[in-house]
């Protein structure tokens, strides 16, 4: 019996001591809280540059796909064209290479000149977000009933004011559960921000490690991280769909 | 134009560059006041007459005078027009995401800056006129179907149309549901509303109609009032078709 007390006993002093070689001394858990930090920035900042960007490529192709065959010829008719071409470019490219790789370009070429890593993150995430973003949205606009748009444009609102009241916030509900899935995919792509010098969660528990040669606690607490906030977040979502769908029942 | 508020003349939708004739050369003059009742066979080119009219389908040539003005003519802003246009669909299309309230509001107070308390007040109004002031503040989804047509003809209304477009308002609707939206109809063309409805109804176009419209193959074969068309049609295909449905 004395065995076995002596044997936790012994992993939990073990424990102990790892724990304070990690995170107590010298501060080490600086690295985790401003990792963290930064992370958040990064998500926060590039998730709301990925909803706009997302939200204005979707109109545009929703509205190419909608009303370019029935389009008067003119100068109207080759700008929408000429926008859809450049956002099915942009989808292309940004879908058709990997985070990280343009994470690299943006960092090592486009801005080369640039000392604020953190921005060139954002940057990148959120225009890579704004791709995934826009199919999504732009599904919720296709899937809502051509009915709803031509009760809308009936009573006489413009094309706009009818996506604005009518078709978005309906289809934002339905699409509702893809975008928090896409900003739980967000959150977690930014970590592979270290590859910039940038020091995000990821790359606070990877100092820790290097530095203590003892990687499961640095680790395993990074990842303890991302999924507390991914719960919470989830929670979130489902709170707020749940009051979305109550309003029609 | 003298009293015509509404005047088509050599109205034509084609798709697929002309191989498929919607409308092939529609021509129509309505008085202020009038209830035109559009039948015919599906597919006849009647629900596509009526959408070209508030230009929900684009026509390929022909002109749409609307209270004088040219409303084809791509220099006129169509928005302004549609609000003198009410439409009720087949589908009804309430907007899921509002209240009762809401969806005969936001039309009112967002094109024509009619204050929340005044939209509401009118609002109430039409809701009483067609019985279902109680449910104001309920979603389309807890609506019964004749319910919901009826929430759409006075979504309309907010708008204080000059004309009302019907198109089949009540083929999606169970058969006890259909008297309803009728009579509704019916309150509404006796105060004198211009009204053109393409529907399946011939007991509604016998009562209420001023004039009947048979379309087939995207024209108009003939025309009359009820009594002409339905007591001694002229055309060998208005008599074949009304054989069928009567």
């Amino acid at each position: 019996m004395s065995g076995i007390w002596d044997g936790i006993s012994a992993w939990a002093q073990g424990m102990k001591e790892d724990f304070i070689l990690n995170f107590v001394t010298e501060n080490r858990w600086k690295f985790i809280t401003t990792g963290l930090s930064n992370t958040i920035i990064i998500t926060f900042l590039a998730l709301i540059i990925g909803v706009v960007l997302g939200i204005v490529i979707a109109i545009v192709r929703s509205s190419y796909d909608k009303t370019y065959g029935e389009m008067r010829k003119g100068f109207k008719k080759f700008l929408l064209w000429l926008s859809n071409k450049i956002c099915e470019l942009y989808l292309t490219v940004i879908r058709g290479t990997p985070v990280v790789v343009q994470l690299m370009v943006m960092y090592y070429i486009i801005f080369a000149s640039s000392r604020n890593s953190l921005m060139v993150a954002v940057l990148s995430f959120g225009i890579n977000s704004g791709a995934y973003v826009a199919e999504i949205i732009r599904s919720g606009i296709m899937s809502i009933d051509p009915g709803q748009f031509e009760a809308g444009r009936s009573l006489g609102f413009d094309y706009k004011a009818t996506m604005w009241h009518i078709i978005i916030p309906q289809a934002f509900k339905n699409v509702l559960p893809a975008l928090a899935n896409e900003f739980i995919v967000l959150l977690k792509e930014t970590s592979v921000a270290g590859y910039v010098t940038i020091r995000d969660l990821t790359m606070g528990g990877n100092i820790i490690r290097a530095a203590t040669y003892s990687p499961f606690l640095p680790l395993i607490a990074v990842a303890v991280i991302y999924l507390v906030m991914v719960i919470v977040f989830t929670k979130l979502v489902n709170i707020l769909e749940r009051r979305l769908r109550n309003n029609e029942r | 134009m003298s009293d015509n508020i509404i005047k088509v003349s050599g109205l034509k939708k084609h798709y697929f560059d002309g191989k498929i004739k919607a409308l092939d050369g529609v021509d129509l003059e309505v008085k202020k006041g009038e209830v035109i009742v559009i039948i015919g066979p599906s597919g006849c080119g009647k629900s596509t007459f009526l959408r070209s009219l508030n230009l929900l389908e684009i026509p390929t040539e022909g002109e749409i005078f609307l209270e004088g003005v040219n409303i084809a003519d791509p220099k006129n802003d169509i928005n302004l027009h549609r609000q003198k246009m009410g439409m009720v669909f087949q589908q009804f299309n309430l907007f899921p995401h509002m209240t009762v309230l809401k969806n005969m509001c936001i039309a009112p107070m967002k094109l024509k800056k009619m204050s929340k308390a005044d939209a509401e007040a009118q609002a109430m109004e039409l809701l009483k006129v067609v019985g279902l002031e109680d449910r104001a503040n309920a979603y389309p989804a807890q609506l019964s179907g004749g319910q919901k047509q009826r929430i759409a003809i006075v979504r309309a209304l907010c708008m204080k149309p000059d004309v009302m477009l019907f198109d089949e308002p009540t083929s999606a609707l169970d058969p006890e549901m259909v008297g309803e939206v009728l009579d509704v109809m019916k309150k509404l063309a006796e105060e004198g509303m211009t009204m053109l409805v393409v529907t399946h109804e011939m007991g509604f176009a016998k009562e209420v109609a001023d004039r009947v419209i048979f379309m087939e193959g995207g024209v108009i074969m003939e025309e009359g009032t009820p009594e002409q068309i339905f007591g001694d049609p002229k055309n060998d295909r208005t008599k074949e078709f009304l054989s069928k449905v009567l």
